[in-house]
């Protein structure tokens, strides 16, 4: 296995065990998008048509991005607080990777975490979901976890260099899943707020997952004049070409990060 | 920044050569008004360590000896100056640095506690890029040499320090490094597995490891090191042999006076006296001992009953002085 690959497995098996160590897992993989559900279903309550799978995709997102935050950013305070972030940096292997290596154990989590949405949604709510393309359903939801996951890279280089992240991550987490439309069509927001959900891979990922489901939200995308397959190709060649973006960024950033962290003096616990 | 690819330098055939390292720390207070301050954490730092020696950097707490630790091992970047660590360049080439370090920070932190004492050398092998083939063999090799391997798979949580020092012992050594960096391996410990502790850096040593330790206890660099540099304030204030230092004390006896009820204000009029070279307290609650190093002997006997008319005095005893008054000499006064 390749060196990186080995460093990247490393860290999210590592990620993995203290997951299952501390059964804080139950408030963001249970308790969480119990509530983010309920939340979605209320606000779509007295709409009609098909509001269900607003909610559930809403609900979903805001598990799922609070779970990059909290893998991204507490983690990386977690391991400052207990001292291990300077024996890690400390190491010949890349932050980079052992980042994404949570990165990688995060996207796991996140995909319980929707799927608990799912289940709480239609089996304690009763909300009836369609899908019109389930494996198309199932592999646009997989790369927008990827495209979420990359975004959380981002903002982790900077959680390497803070020590505030705290307030990072509480300021972080509303604005991505209403900007991306998760919750209802970005045509209701505002329109200076348009070129920023189009900068973010998830829009795209979640326009996918919508037109995987249903071809009637069409209407409400941002490629209306063209059929549903190729809407759904070009959502997808859009998310990961910013992605991919996302990921170059991230190189670069952490190479930056690091170096910063190395003449301040910031990987301890002041 | 990107490394140069270059072979080491071994020209100097030196383990660790640090040629006039300094290093400030810039702070920022304040959010509206933001004030910055500068720290001289290390303050022009020469010193070279032999391959095979084992080296020490002794001082107070504070003195700078752990940011010049980190600056050796690539995790802080100096402000000025160059160091060369088996050959490589500390800034330039700081991968090939850590691929050849072992470094122990010691202490309660610095460890992955809700998981095995296996999982966290498994995860630093890894990031040591140890191979797959040598990691789980050299895990349980390290284990059993640290007295782990029965507890090896509890969680580290459930360890005393001691077992955790052990442990930290075991990580820096995980990729089996030619050059060993322990910051003060024994603080916090108590005696017995504090002289654990330096039976196993002895033996470290006997397998033709380098090391280089800090530490803030002059016993323990005269138990272990070869040479000692003493460190104050961010510089270095005397490079030798642990018994070379006593050199820096043949010019004085010291005064040894036990009392009770002495007070810092009292301790700062001796430092006052210009015949008092270095004055070291130890400020109990029952009983405090001021050590005073003077070249007048007992002739400042009257001039410490003066100053101390106020306190209960036990005992004075004018005594030889030891490695010990050298190092509170050196860092003191």
């Amino acid at each position: 296995m390749p060196e990186a690959l080995r460093v990247i497995y490393s860290a999210f098996r590592m990620a993995m065990l203290h997951w299952f160590a501390d059964p804080q897992w139950v408030i963001p993989n249970i308790i969480a998008p119990f509530i983010f559900t309920s939340v979605a279903l209320t606000l779509f309550k007295d709409s009609t048509g098909p509001f269900g799978l607003y909610a559930v995709l809403g609900g979903g997102m805001m598990g799922m991005w609070g779970n990059t935050l909290y893998a991204s950013g507490f983690a990386i305070e977690m391991e400052r607080w207990q001292g291990t972030l300077e024996e890690v940096m400390a190491a010949p292997s890349k932050l980079l990777h052992v980042v994404a290596g949570r990165s990688v154990s995060n996207a796991v989590f996140g995909l319980t975490n929707m799927l608990a949405v799912f289940l709480i949604a239609v089996l304690v709510f009763r909300v009836q979901i369609e899908v019109d393309d389930p494996l198309l359903f199932v592999t646009t939801t997989v790369l927008t976890l990827v495209s979420v996951s990359t975004l959380g890279l981002i903002f982790a280089s900077a959680f390497v260099l803070s020590r505030s992240t705290q307030v990072l991550t509480n300021g972080l987490e509303t604005p991505l899943y209403i900007i991306s439309g998760s919750m209802f069509p970005i045509a209701l927001l505002p329109f200076w707020i348009h070129p920023i959900a189009y900068v973010l891979g998830p829009t795209w990922g979640v326009d996918a997952i919508r037109l995987a489901a249903s071809q009637e939200y069409l209407s409400q995308t941002f490629w209306q004049g063209f059929d549903v397959n190729t809407a759904i190709l070009l959502d997808v060649v859009m998310m990961m070409a910013i992605t991919l973006a996302y990921a170059g960024m991230a190189v670069v950033l952490f190479k930056v990060v690091e170096k910063r962290a190395r003449i301040k003096g910031t990987l301890v616990e002041a | 920044m990107g490394e140069t690819g270059s072979q080491p330098d071994n020209a100097s055939g030196k383990a660790i050569v640090a040629e006039h390292l300094s290093k400030i720390f810039t702070r920022t207070k304040g959010t509206v008004r933001r004030t910055k301050s500068q720290i001289v954490a290390v303050k022009d730092v020469s010193f070279e360590v032999d391959y095979g020696e084992l080296f020490g950097l002794l001082g107070p707490n504070g003195a700078g000896k752990t940011t010049t630790i980190k600056m050796l091992t690539t995790m802080l970047i100096q402000t000025s100056g160059k160091a060369t660590v088996l050959g490589y360049d500390t800034q330039k080439d700081f991968t090939k640095v850590r691929q050849r370090i072992g470094i122990v920070l010691g202490g309660e932190r610095g460890l992955y506690t809700r998981v095995s004492a296996i999982d966290n050398l498994r995860y630093f092998a890894d990031l040591y890029g140890v191979s797959p083939s040598v990691r789980d063999k050299r895990v349980k090799e390290l284990l059993q040499f640290m007295g782990l391997w029965d507890r090896a798979r509890d969680r580290v949580e459930t360890y005393s320090k001691g077992m955790k020092q052990r442990l930290h012992l075991a990580r820096g050594l995980i990729n089996d490094p030619e050059l060993i960096f322990l910051d003060e391996p024994t603080i916090g410990l108590d005696p017995e597995i504090a002289r654990e502790t330096r039976q196993m850096v002895k033996e470290l040593v006997e397998k033709g490891k380098t090391i280089l330790l800090t530490t803030h206890y002059m016993f323990e660099a005269d138990e272990l090191c070869k040479r000692v540099a003493v460190i104050r304030n961010g510089e270095i204030v005397a490079l030798d042999t642990p018994s070379g230092l006593k050199k820096y004390v043949t010019d004085a006896r010291v005064v040894e006076v036990e009392g009770f009820g002495i007070t810092e204000k009292e301790i700062a009029k001796f430092r006052e006296l210009p015949e008092v070279l270095s004055v070291s307290a130890d400020l109990g609650e029952n009983k405090q001992i001021l050590k005073i190093q003077t070249p007048k002997g007992s002739e400042i006997i009257s001039e410490v009953q003066e100053i101390l008319k106020g306190s209960r005095i036990y005992d004075i005893k004018i005594k030889e002085p030891t490695l010990e008054d050298a190092y509170l000499r050196l860092v003191e006064k």
